[in-house]
């Protein structure tokens, strides 16, 4: 999968957004992905957002990337982000069960409860498989969940960046494989309501910028 | 503690201020409520995906909530909002629908708990103060009941004087009217008043609202604004921006976040005094330099107090930069007149409570953006300045009305006569007004538009025109003049007659639209948001002004709304669309199909390109409201006017127009 940060021009955009406990590497998943960096970060504030531009089987993709805050005090806020949403990638930290298990307690049955989009391509993600010593969660275990949940499965490690990119490029793909999500993201359906004015306000108006 | 509410909740406040900006915006080309739904936008955005569908905010710069607009991040620094949040903010604003997310921050408001008591407090204090002041500002709008009775009067004036011809046309065209001219109204209701039900579903999407209290939205409404006003020393990026100060879009989004928060705009006209005056008195102190101020020592109090201490050495006269311009010398002079604004509220509230509201208060007043200061020179002076260089217009002066001068106004009005027959005329149309703007009349080239407006007048009394009226000819002449083929000859005559005096006050108004939009831009209303409002040749006055704004500017950070009445201006030469994107607010255009003095003035060649006084002007974001019951001839305007401004409840968010006045 090619990327590159330059390139505007793009055939689909998807929606994706990442779900999970607090502190399961969500935010350093998208940055490791994003920006093939890591770092340690603060817990997010309320949704963090960032755009990539990829190249999957030749379509040229623009993958919005909402990334949303594990902390309890925001769950009220995340809900408003599964509408649209083309992807939901929840990921768990293999290191802390009770992420796991919450996956199931609390955040698939907030994507039952908020998602508009019944196709939607889910999946799952165990990260932090770089500890492996302090592994609690088995990889069968991840596998069993996600074929009990109908969802893609992946572990990865944002820090060492092992099969980060892999994660995001089964999602496309299988997001590609799905008409009714390929016709929501193409551009045909795009739409800019400021661009949508009558044209010659463009031409008359906006020449500034 | 430098603000009254938790961290996350300011992040919330942050959030729906955006949001609100961003549909401000929206709402620019497509109203509420109008002929262009924005549940469109809603319904196909649940369909189809919404956040997929939209470009990303960062990549449009002419979206108010981008970065460069500088309209956002300053109020997010203020807030002290994590910057890593910012973009994520950004982008979620910039995402539809917006309802869903209005819905969830505003219950990330009202769950966050963890204020300690002392917040409590000083928001109860604050809300209380807000309160009173809220009071006392609408008991004053009750005294203007005798502004009313005044207003009758002139009323009764100007009838005897004026209408004798336009009334007997009227009267005898009425029956034909309705058939030649079917009363349309372009998206605005008339039927309904403010409390519509399917109005209502539109802009108070959200039953979290019932979640917050009371205090908490007066607060958050508190925070925002201060932060709207606030200039922070440590803003060293390169500012987008051009001026500090209040800006008419921060205005816009507060109005619709107040109607979010189902609050009435008086709280928030009652919040803005408050910051005003006590941003004021705080700076008077430190001019004076009696005392510290009584906020902590916070890290936030300390550079905010550097702030006022570095304004203050720089300029004797600070704080400018929101009442300085038309107002400048009386504030100058009147410093001590806005300390007893907030004194009035230790009465009701309690000394310990007005301190409380002060220490609030003190958290922001400090930060006031002073950004320039304009001496003691008041626009008449400046006026006649500017008036010299342009050359023409040999006049061109603002006239104080009413009394909302020096009392922390937060926001002018700007009232333009255009068909005047006696220099009083270009007071008393506006002088029974109960807006709570520092009201300001244009007078300008009386000369010449007393000369037009008489020539109109003589005209209309005239052998000719009386002959017509007789023969109900009148009523015809005005469809006829807009098919533009043939012209009755009595009205060449009449045009004639009319032509020269008119062109040349045409000529005028468009000169004198230059010199206001050089005023504005030049900040001379104290960098706070302007209303325009003008009829007749005044309302040609305001379009010309933002016509030459839209040449200089780049949004609408000056205008908040406009209204135009009888406007002589063409609908299809003009560019309107350059215009209404000068306007934060609602644009409202106020015809009457039955105008036809304006018709035979303006002339049947631009009649072809449609005349926006006559006709609705088919642009997305004008409300367009049809005023012919209320308008018997182009000279009602003079009484006329204030009626349909309290129809169209200019302190409403959205288009209105009520169908029946408030008072018989």
């Amino acid at each position: 999968m090619d990327s590159s940060s330059s390139q505007t021009e793009f055939d689909y955009l998807f929606k994706l957004l990442l779900i999970g406990d607090s502190g399961v590497g969500k935010s350093s998943l998208l940055l490791s992905f994003t920006s093939d960096t890591f770092e340690d970060l603060s817990p997010t504030i309320g949704v963090d957002f960032k755009v990539k531009y990829v190249t999957v089987s030749g379509k040229r993709l623009k993958l919005a990337i909402w990334d949303t805050a594990g902390q309890e005090r925001f769950r009220t806020l995340t809900s408003s982000y599964y509408r649209g949403a083309q992807g939901i990638i929840m990921v768990y930290d293999v290191t802390r069960r009770e992420t796991f298990t919450n996956l199931s307690d609390i955040w698939a049955k907030e994507i039952d409860l908020y998602s508009t989009n019944q196709d939607c391509i889910k999946m799952l993600v165990g990260n932090k498989v770089d500890k492996e010593s302090e592994r609690v969660v088995s990889k069968k275990e991840g596998i069993n969940f996600a074929r009990e949940y109908g969802c893609l499965f992946i572990e990865c490690s944002a820090k060492t960046r092992v099969n980060v990119q892999q994660s995001f490029e089964e999602l496309v793909l299988k997001i590609l494989d799905t008409p009714s999500l390929l016709a929501e993201g193409s551009k045909g359906v795009k739409k800019n309501i400021f661009k949508q004015k009558p044209p010659q306000s463009d031409a008359s108006t906006s020449s500034c910028c | 503690m430098s603000s009254l509410l938790t961290p996350t909740q300011r992040y919330a406040a942050g959030a729906l201020f955006a949001l609100a900006l961003h549909q401000a915006q929206i709402h620019q080309t497509r109203p509420l409520g109008g002929s262009l739904p924005t549940d469109e936008e809603d319904s196909t955005g649940e369909r189809i995906s919404s956040g997929s569908s939209s470009d990303s905010v960062s990549e449009d710069p002419g979206l108010w909530v981008h970065e460069s607009s500088g309209l956002l991040r300053p109020v997010f620094r203020f807030l002290e909002i994590d910057s890593t949040a910012w973009l994520g903010l950004e982008e979620t604003a910039g995402s539809s629908p917006a309802k869903s997310h209005i819905g969830a921050f505003l219950r990330l408001l009202s769950e966050e708990s963890g204020a300690s008591s002392e917040m409590t407090d000083k928001e109860h204090a604050l809300s209380k103060a807000i309160d009173v002041m809220a009071q006392s500002m609408e008991t004053t709008t009750v005294i203007s009941n005798s502004k009313k009775e005044k207003h009758r009067e002139y009323e009764h004036e100007c009838r005897e004087k004026y209408s004798v011809a336009d009334m007997q046309s009227k009267s005898e065209q009425v029956n034909v009217h309705f058939e030649t001219q079917p009363a349309t109204n372009f998206n605005v209701r008339s039927e309904e008043g403010p409390s519509g039900s399917d109005n209502k579903s539109d802009e108070r999407p959200v039953e979290e609202v019932m979640m917050l209290n009371y205090q908490k939205k007066v607060t958050v409404l508190y925070e925002l604004l201060s932060a709207c006003l606030a200039d922070l020393p440590e803003d060293n990026k390169k500012r987008m921006r051009q001026r500090k100060g209040y800006d008419a879009r921060h205005r816009v989004a507060l109005r619709l976040l107040a109607t979010w928060f189902d609050l009435n705009w008086i709280q928030v006209e009652a919040i803005e005094t408050i910051v005003a005056s006590s941003a004021m008195a705080l700076a008077k102190e430190q001019e004076s330099k009696q005392e510290e101020t009584q906020s902590p020592k916070s890290s936030w109090a300390k550079w905010r107090r550097g702030g006022i201490i570095g304004a203050a050495a720089l300029t004797g006269g600070t704080l400018m930069a929101i009442t300085g311009g038309l107002a400048a010398p009386a504030i100058a002079a009147g410093f001590g007149a806005l300390a007893p604004t907030l004194g009035t509220l230790i009465p009701v509230i309690g000394a310990s409570g007005f301190a409380a509201a002060a220490s609030a208060a003190g958290t922001v007043a400090g930060s006031i953006a002073v950004a320039a200061s304009f001496g003691a020179a008041g626009a008449g002076l400046t006026g006649s300045k500017m008036a010299r260089r342009i050359g023409s217009v040999d006049e061109f002066e603002f006239k104080p009305i009413g009394e909302n001068h020096n009392q922390g106004c937060l926001a002018v009005g700007i009232f333009i006569s255009g068909l005047v027959f006696e220099e009083e005329d270009f007071l008393r149309p506006w002088e029974g007004l109960s807006e709570n703007l520092e009201r300001y009349a244009l007078q300008w080239e009386s000369k010449n538009l007393i000369a037009v407006s008489t020539a109109i007048q003589d005209w209309l009394t005239s052998r000719f025109a009386l002959e017509l009226m007789k023969q109900g000819a009148m009523m015809t002449v005005l469809s006829t003049l807009l098919v533009a083929l043939a012209w009755p000859a009595t009205l060449l005559a009449a045009a004639d007659f009319i032509d020269s005096k008119w062109t040349i006050a045409v000529d005028r108004s468009d000169k004198a639209g230059k010199l206001l939009a050089e005023v504005l831009l030049k900040g001379l209303q104290g960098n706070r948001p302007v209303t325009l409002v003008g009829y007749s040749l005044g309302a040609r006055v305001i379009f010309k002004c933002l016509q030459c704004l839209a040449e200089t500017e780049q949004n609408a950070e000056l205008v908040e709304r406009v209204v135009l009445l009888g406007a002589p201006i063409s609908i299809k030469d003009e560019n309107w669309e350059a215009a209404r994107k000068m306007v934060a607010g609602r644009f409202m255009n106020a015809y009457s199909t039955d105008d036809w003095t304006l018709g035979v003035a303006f002339r049947a060649s631009l009649l072809t390109k449609g005349l926006a006084g006559i006709q609705p002007v088919d642009v997305h974001g004008i409300e367009n409201v049809d005023v012919t019951e209320l308008i018997e001839g182009h000279s009602s305007y003079l009484w006329a006017t204030q009626q349909i401004l309290e129809q169209l409840e200019l302190d409403t968010y959205y288009p209105v127009f009520r169908s029946t006045p408030a008072e018989p």
